[in-house]
């Protein structure tokens, strides 16, 4: 099984209202040490052993770093860690950032999937969001985007916006097809504490949109996408055919190992799952000083273990490999949840076939709900 | 003998009578400085923190008085509260009087009058003391008016005291030693000791609280227990001066404790007469009744992991707890649990409270219920305290239900919102009469069934609090009774049935959705909750499914946080009932016992 490697880049130009990363506005001295540090991270890592097919640079604004910085990060992983010759590299990017030159750079760079934080192609909504483009800027990189020949051209779009009304929101996935994006990410809007959103939520000023409207968006997303050809492969993420689908979240999905390098980033190696330090100067001085800038770590049970794979898995149109759960963990969902599937399949939320428990999109939109209900045993 | 004086305090709750205990005590130096605590004869926690006396107590005080003499005081601290009207009375069997407490600033409060009835039922001496008297509220001259004119009581000899302040103790102190008479008795008669109360010791047994009338109690005596039948030998006897201290004998007149092999505090009645099994007493003391049950309610864990674990609590309960009665019972939504009976509301939230606290059981209670008499067509009567077993409506002939005769006191201002209190709950032969100057008695025949159901509460809030309440039962009457189902998606939660007049069903059921429609979580069908009598629905809510409950984003940084938040939601389903498909909240079955306006 090849793992996948996520760098996480904290850099950004500013910060988004509702965005709950790591990140940082730090100049230009921290982003060389940064740069710097991952390599050493990287050499640290090495003992871990794992073998990479994916390399995937997220922040942050990874574009936010110059593309030499970018192709020194790439250079240390690729000479430090196992990371084979056919890896697909995917890359962030926000619209600002895109130009004839940075483009070309990437392509250098071997970068295969771009990820473009355009999240509406409506000035209002960026304004509210506080992004620092303009509809028409998203427009044009993305047109660069598709002129530069990746692989694969992803946008991000942000839903569910206080005064959005489900036509307009329509209007955005048309355009995003029009522009023939290869993949699409789409994320209700979330408002987490300890952003500036959630301030103004405490205050009472902004707030999530209620259940059932929330619910009508979601559903209305998957089928408007569907009719314009995207199959929802996952609760937010939808791409035109299989192979653009992003290879390296799948990871996460299907409990596949991954190293995390740069502040926060996680790993799952084993049944070890471990995170760096949050903050860039706690990260940087521990590898600095030469050691791995560890924050925490857990040693997972087969039972918690089955718990993720069913969270996860239930996530994803293809669902959960019944096989695979009970090999891996030991965990016979269907004998251990009968009368609860049953239910599920007649209420139209999964269904049961060939080896594997999938969710159906109305499923999906209840994801948590059906890993809450299902039983994996002893201590789940 | 002439040096002895028994005595209890008798007051409505919270005008100062553990206050005043603990200041005799303090002054007879009966305790050490450091060793003082408040409320000292209330053993128990929730005694403590809740400011009541479930148990009856008893201090030997040595105290020399202004003569110079000395005496044995035996303070005997008694329950308040009307659920333990049954240890109150036998307590105030073994006294020769009683200080009546009344807080300067409440006046004479129902409790007051309803335990000054006692004591004179009793033929106690009794010493009006106003206590409380430093507040600023304090109105010694409205209290006096108020113990002559509603209590009958000569006024000019109230002894004024703060307890709190310490004020006037010794006055109190001086009343009680040349105001109450000594006890009478002949310590060579044959023995008659009065049993007031028993606490659990668990090395020693039961440890019986008693006071001797007739004869004389020692150490090796064969003594039978007059109602029970019972025989036993007595192993130690002592006083009880807050530890006990061991004595030679307890003679005619003294108040002390007997061990004698006693296993369990169930095993004998409060009230019942010792006596020598060689020498027997002609006669018990008079006024013996079991305690009897009027409330009853069945108790069900959270998990049924849990149920072992009640058993065994209830069991130790028992041993200390001799009015609680429980029977196996079970419920197809909740499983295993118990049928307990209760003195009343406020012993069954002791037992609860106790039950969480001491033993960490998490519960759920249904409805509480009262006994009903059911005469069948044929002519033969059964008694039915559980929904569950109430019959076939056609094979009913006549159901009778208990009534009690309530007495509220409050200013006259709240008549006209308590008498309407009262005729909602099925109130009849409502009357009321003035007291001293603005108070008034109101006196109604009431269903106990409609008291149970927050009376109480309801009483302080329509009088903001300045209402007093106290009961006595009265017979059986006849009622209109159903049975009142709640369905959930179909299914009924046997634990949520009950029986109800028909002329309250409609409202209970529509309180019971409304309430379930509140604290039931929104899931991911359509739920509906429906009152029904037999197959006739008469309440209905709904809870609409929700469709969306999904991140937005779960990459690699959220898996683990979102795993444990997911594994505390499990842990918390686990404390839910499933009825069906539909998982309903232990809050849900607390929270349909709430009233309207709390």
């Amino acid at each position: 099984m090849s793992a996948g490697l996520y760098i996480h880049v904290p850099f950004c130009a500013s910060v988004c209202p509702y965005c709950d990363f790591a990140v940082t506005l730090a100049g230009e001295e921290r982003r060389q040490a940064y740069v710097a540090g991952i390599g050493r991270e990287a050499a640290l890592a090495a003992a871990d052993g794992l073998k990479f097919d994916t390399v995937y640079l997220g922040g942050g604004t990874p574009s936010a770093l110059a593309a030499d910085q970018l192709g020194e990060i790439l250079g240390a992983v690729r000479g430090r860690l196992q990371v084979g010759e056919d890896t697909w590299t995917f890359l962030e990017i926000n619209p600002e950032d895109v130009s004839a030159a940075s483009v070309s750079a990437w392509r250098e760079l071997e970068v295969r999937t771009v990820s473009l934080g355009v999240q509406s192609f409506d000035d209002a909504a960026l304004g509210f969001l506080g992004r620092r483009h303009t509809a028409d800027d998203a427009r044009r990189a993305l047109d660069r985007l598709r002129e530069g020949g990746f692989a694969t051209v992803s946008l991000d779009l942000i839903y569910g916006l206080p005064g959005q009304s489900a036509d307009g929101w329509c209007r955005q996935l048309e355009e995003a097809a029009a522009r023939s994006a290869d993949h699409l990410s789409c994320y209700q809007l979330t408002i987490h504490s300890g952003t500036v959103f959630g301030r103004r939520q405490a205050r009472g000023s902004l707030g999530e949109a209620v259940e059932p409207v929330q619910a009508e968006l979601f559903l209305l997303t998957h089928r408007v996408l569907a009719e314009l050809g995207y199959e929802g492969y996952e609760v937010s993420n939808f791409a035109t055919a299989p192979r653009h689908r992003s290879r390296h979240n799948l990871k996460y999905w299907s409990h596949e190992p991954y190293l995390g390098l740069g502040p926060s980033a996680h790993s799952f190696v084993g049944r070890r799952r471990f995170w760096n330090q949050r903050r860039l100067r706690a990260w940087q001085r521990a590898v600095d000083a030469g050691c791995r800038p560890l924050e925490g770590s857990e040693e997972l049970g087969d039972a918690e273990l089955a718990l993720e794979a069913i969270m996860l898995g239930l996530r994803t149109a293809d669902g959960v490999d019944l096989g695979s759960l009970r090999s891996r963990y030991g965990v016979d969902l269907v004998e251990l949840n009968r009368r609860a599937i049953e239910r599920f399949c007649d209420g139209g939320h999964l269904v049961l076939d060939s080896g594997r428990l999938r969710p159906t999109v109305s499923g999906m939109a209840i994801a948590d709900t059906l890993a809450r209900e299902l039983e994996v045993g002893a201590s789940g | 003998m002439d040096n002895v004086r028994t005595f209890c305090i008798i007051a409505h709750i919270d005008h100062g009578k553990s206050t005043l205990a603990d200041r005799l005590i303090q002054h007879c130096g009966a305790v050490e400085a450091r060793d003082f605590r408040d409320q000292i004869l209330d053993s128990m926690d929730i005694e403590r923190e809740r400011g009541i006396t479930i148990k009856s107590n008893s201090v030997t005080l040595d105290y020399v008085a202004r003569d110079g003499r000395s005496y044995h005081l035996n303070l005997i601290d008694t329950p308040g509260h009307v659920d333990f009207s049954h240890e109150v009375r036998r307590s105030l069997m073994s006294c020769e009087g009683a200080l009546l407490l009344v807080d300067a600033s409440q006046g004479v409060e129902a409790q007051t009058v309803a335990n000054l009835y006692l004591a004179l039922e009793y033929d106690l001496e009794i010493v009006p003391v106003i206590n409380k008297i430093d507040l600023p509220a304090a109105d010694v001259e409205r209290v006096r008016t108020e113990i002559e004119e509603d209590l009958g009581l000569d006024s000019d000899g109230a002894v004024l005291c703060s307890a709190k302040e310490g004020i006037g103790i010794e006055d109190v102190l001086e009343s009680v030693v040349h105001r109450l008479p000594p006890p009478t008795g002949d310590p060579a008669a044959p023995l008659k000791a009065l049993i007031f109360d028993a606490e659990y010791d668990p090395y020693r047994g039961a440890v019986l609280l008693v006071r001797v009338m007739e004869g004389t109690l020692r150490p090796g005596q064969e003594v039978l227990l007059m109602h029970t039948d019972a025989h036993y030998q007595v192993e130690e006897v002592g006083l009880l001066q807050l530890r006990r201290v061991r004595t030679a004998e307890l003679a005619a007149g003294a108040v002390g404790y007997v061990i004698a092999g006693v296993k369990a505090v169930s095993d004998i009645d409060v009230g019942d007469t010792i006596t020598e099994a060689e020498r027997p007493a002609g006669e018990p003391v008079p006024g013996y009744r079991p305690a009897k049950p009027v409330v009853f309610s069945s108790i069900y864990p959270m998990s049924n992991e849990e149920y072992p674990e009640l058993a065994k609590a209830l069991e130790k309960l028992k041993l200390n707890d001799a009015a609680l009665t429980y029977d196996k019972d079970s419920s197809a939504a909740l499983g295993f649990g118990f049928r307990c009976g209760f003195l009343g509301l406020l012993h069954l939230e002791i037992v609860q409270e106790r039950l969480r606290r001491e033993y960490d059981l998490s519960l759920i209670l249904s409805a509480p219920s009262v006994r009903y008499r059911v005469t069948f067509a044929d002519g033969s009567v059964r008694w039915i305290d559980n929904p569950s077993e109430f019959p076939e409506p056609g094979s009913i002939e006549r159901t009778e239900e208990p009534f009690i005769k309530a007495s509220v006191m409050m200013p006259e201002r709240y008549l006209g919102q308590v008498m309407e209190l009262c005729r909602e709950r099925r109130g009849a032969q409502t009357n009321f009469h003035y007291l001293a100057v603005g108070r008034v008695e109101l006196i109604s025949e009431m269903p106990l069934a409609d008291v149970l159901f927050d009376f109480n509460d309801r009483l302080k809030s329509v009088t903001q609090g300045y209402g007093s309440f106290d009961y006595e039962m009265l017979d059986y009457r006849d009622t209109d009774l159903v049975k009142v189902d709640i369905l959930v998606n179909g299914e009924p939660v046997d634990a949520l049935a009950q029986l109800v007049h028909r002329d309250k069903a409609r409202p209970r059921a529509l309180h019971y959705c409304e309430r379930l429609a509140e604290t039931i979580p929104r899931q991911q069908f359509k739920i509906a909750i429906q009152g029904a009598i037999g197959g006739q629905v008469i309440a209905r809510t709904t809870i609409n499914a929700f469709r969306k409950d999904v991140t937005a984003k779960c990459y690699g940084g959220d898996i683990t946080r979102k795993r444990k938040l997911l594994e505390k939601q499990k842990k918390g389903k686990k404390r839910m009932k499933m009825v069906g498909s539909v998982e309903i909240p232990q809050s849900a079955f607390v929270a349909v016992l709430k009233t309207d306006k709390d």
